[in-house]
């Protein structure tokens, strides 16, 4: 056999071994979405999502669940958006390479690493003992920013960083101070990025548990939240506590509530790529 | 060159460092008023370190240090009190790929002036079309300000980064390489503007085109190596240098 | 080297053969007149059409230089000199040529004495030397060299100005033809030096880009 015919045996065994790799994640993704489509899919309506949580699994609903998921993702926004955007212009734009700098930017990148279990216990010692927040949304929203915070820093000052140079010398050429540079030229052009970023932190945000659990989120709710200080449930938290219940109807329930849960991550995602896709669209260099 | 003529610019005894990198030696040189003055030599010789020390473009590089006097029209530009944002307003700079914003048309050329706290919309209106007008740009774009400037061609976009420079009005406009990105019929437009623009502003530009400054400009000053080994007129650079450093660059022999 | 230097070497070289063949011409022409040789002078004749392609070949390279290459101080200053000495020689190779012509045109040679009374052996002589003095300083880059045509020049414009009044002193019918070439002869000889002292020119301009034309020359 000559080299070259052993050569393309082996670039097409590699090909098939590439496909199959690919397909596995994807197989196995199909199977478990099916799965859960097949159990879950009939139990949703809407009073499905208007219903209070109940011992009987079929008057069971998720309206607390998703409407202490929303009040968190709210709050969680309104924290971590301003804190990481202006934490990622300071470290980009004004920050001047020193020993402190490179600290910090080690720091950030660990932090993202830290598991959530941790930013878990530190939300409970500092926002709901230190600060008396109690069990409340805004403890919930404090720690699920911080989890978040570092993924936005990163993701700004990539976004930031992809703004040509050229630019930023133009405006400090027509006598254009830091500020106005980066108010009237930057943040404008790195927008895309950053939205890109901000959203799949917060679709990250949706789906933790563990911190919640925590600081103290309720597995059982029977009221919706009608102020940050109220205590809530989200929908991670329903799921597991379903899931955790013998009856079969909490199993069916469960189901239902992750389709739910995996909707709102996709469009979550999906509004991610078009900012990014119209954004990039816009600012070609 | 006689003492009667007026300067607009003057560098004295500047010396410029990065870290340990002498990048300028001992510069002395003047520039007229309402002339072209070229800058040339081979790359890393200098000559756009010197032309950003007229705006202190360089102050943002960290490891930069300078020392001696540039002065603008008597006034020391590295003084305390000098404010580097009414510096820059007199002095325009025009960078090597066209830089415009993303934003519209008008939007680009009034920034300089918005930046300023100018909200007059007839007056930016006005100053928009004049500075169009001066780059020779107006009757191609007049109709559609609210375009995004990058959609325009590239000679288009640096006419447009003119512009944005002559908006507000400055006495000095810095060019550096401003055609090395530009096909050879933008180029030869915006060649051109520099040749009706040094009626009203003192133009200095950076080029690596020997034919280029041989057209443009009314000066020529070779660096090389962080020193200035000569300044002319252009016409005596080309015909008949004094140095033979200068002589080898220009007919190409180098190295 | 640059292409630009290489180019310029080749024009260099071909200059230089023109400068050779244009020596030639007048030293053939020396010759044939003086010991009136129509062989000589036929063969003059025959190279006056190489020189004239040569010519035509050295237009045709400065131009391309100067379109394709775009030299400036030194490098320019010298593709315009050889454009302009390129011109003299080939006027310095008409002038032997014209000689030659009369040599083939008369029956029996030029009168001896007024041969003699004209100094056209001299002129010859003198002639040779400055271009051969023009030759040296173009491939030595010696404008010293070069500007001692001009001193020379001046021994051709004095035998040139007795010129009519010796042709007359030995005027005769039967001789009137081949004194009237004889004059025209001298007249071109002394043209010659002055084409020659606009190579020096060229030459003095191309190297130390001084203008001495139409100045009073020291």
């Amino acid at each position: 056999m000559t080299n070259s015919k052993k050569n393309r045996i082996k670039d097409k065994l590699f090909e098939y071994f590439g496909i199959a790799c690919t397909f596995f994640g994807l197989v196995m993704l199909a199977i478990f979405i099916g799965n859960i489509l097949i159990d879950g899919l009939t139990r949703i309506d809407l009073d499905f999502l208007q219903n209070l949580p109940s011992r009987k699994p079929e008057k069971s609903g998720i309206l607390t669940a998703w409407t202490g998921s929303l009040w968190i993702l709210c709050f969680t926004t309104l924290i971590a958006f301003p804190l990481g955007v202006a934490a990622g212009i300071y470290l980009e734009e004004y920050g001047k390479k020193s020993s402190l700098s490179s600290l910090l930017e080690v720091n950030i990148s660990n932090l993202a690493g830290v598991p959530s279990i941790i930013y878990g216990l530190l939300g409970l010692e500092i926002f709901v003992r230190v600060f008396s927040l109690g069990n409340s949304i805004l403890a919930g929203a404090f720690t699920l920013a911080l989890l978040i915070l570092p993924i936005i820093i990163v993701a700004t000052r990539e976004a930031i960083r992809a703004v040509p140079p050229s630019i930023r010398a133009a405006s400090y050429g027509l006598g254009a101070s830091k500020w106005q540079t980066v108010w009237h030229q930057v943040l404008p052009a790195s927008m895309g990025g950053i939205f890109t970023g901000v959203i799949l932190a917060i679709s990250r945000a949706v789906g933790e548990t563990a911190p919640l659990i925590v600081v103290g989120a309720l597995a059982y709710v029977p009221f919706t939240p009608s102020s940050p200080m109220d205590e809530f449930t989200v929908m991670p938290i329903q799921i597991f506590n379903w899931v955790s219940r013998p009856l079969h109807g909490f199993t069916i329930n469960a189901a239902a509530a992750i389709i739910i849960l995996l909707l709102i991550t996709f469009i979550m995602n999906g509004i991610a790529v078009y900012l990014r896709n119209k954004w990039q669209k816009k600012i070609s260099w | 060159m006689t003492n009667e003529l007026n300067y607009i610019l003057e560098s004295k005894n500047v010396n410029v460092y990065y870290g340990e990198l002498h990048a300028l030696k001992d510069i002395n040189l003047k520039i007229q008023k309402n002339s072209v003055t070229a800058l040339i030599g081979p790359s890393g010789c200098g000559k756009s370190t010197f032309l950003r020390v007229f705006n202190r473009m360089n102050d943002y590089i960290d490891s930069f240090k300078i020392e001696g006097d540039v002065f603008m029209e008597g006034q020391n530009i590295y003084d305390k009190k000098v404010r580097v944002d009414e510096l820059r307003k007199n002095i325009g700079m025009v960078f090597q790929k066209p830089n415009p914003f993303p934003k519209s048309i008008y939007e680009n050329v009034a920034y300089g002036l918005k930046i300023q706290g100018i909200k007059d919309k007839e007056f930016l209106m006005d100053r928009v079309e004049n500075s169009l007008k001066q780059a020779a740009l107006w009757d191609e774009v007049k109709d559609d300000l609210k375009k995004s400037a990058l959609a325009l061609s590239g000679g288009q976009q640096q006419r447009i980064c003119i512009a944005r420079a002559l908006a507000v009005e400055p006495n000095v406009l810095l060019m550096d390489e401003p055609t090395s990105a530009l096909d050879p019929i933008s180029t030869a437009k915006v060649e051109e503007l520099i040749n009706e623009l040094k009626e009203k502003y003192t133009i200095v530009i950076v080029t690596h085109n020997m034919q280029q400054a041989s057209r443009v400009s009314d000066n020529t000053a070779f660096f090389y190596m962080g020193d200035l080994i000569e300044h002319a007129k252009t016409e005596d650079i080309f015909r008949n240098p004094k140095k033979e450093r200068t002589q080898n660059y220009i007919t190409g022999r180098f190295g | 080297m640059t292409l630009l230097e290489q180019e310029l070497k080749d024009l260099r070289q071909e200059l230089l053969n023109m400068f050779l063949a244009v020596n030639n011409q007048l030293t053939k022409s020396e010759k044939s007149f003086l010991e009136f040789d129509k062989d000589l002078a036929s063969e003059i004749a025959n190279s006056e059409k190489r020189i004239n392609s040569l010519e035509l070949k050295i237009d045709r390279d400065c131009e391309n230089i100067l379109a394709l290459y775009s030299p400036v101080a030194v490098d320019l200053r010298f593709v315009l000199s050889v454009y302009k000495i390129n011109h003299e020689l080939e006027r310095i190779a008409d002038i032997a040529d014209g000689i030659a012509d009369y040599v083939n045109d008369l029956d029996s040679g030029f009168p001896k004495n007024a041969v003699k009374d004209v100094r056209i052996k001299e002129m010859f002589i003198q002639c040779k030397s400055m271009f051969e003095n023009v030759i040296e300083a173009f491939e030595k880059e010696d404008t010293s060299i070069a500007r001692r045509v001009f001193k020379q020049d001046e021994l051709l414009n004095q035998i040139n100005l007795n010129g009519s009044k010796n042709i007359i002193k030995n005027y005769s019918e039967k001789n009137a033809k081949s004194l009237f070439f004889l004059l025209s002869c001298v007249r071109k000889l002394e043209r010659a030096g002055d084409l020659i002292k606009n190579i020096s020119e060229e030459l003095i301009f191309s190297i130390e880009s001084k203008v001495v034309k139409h100045k009073k020359k020291k």
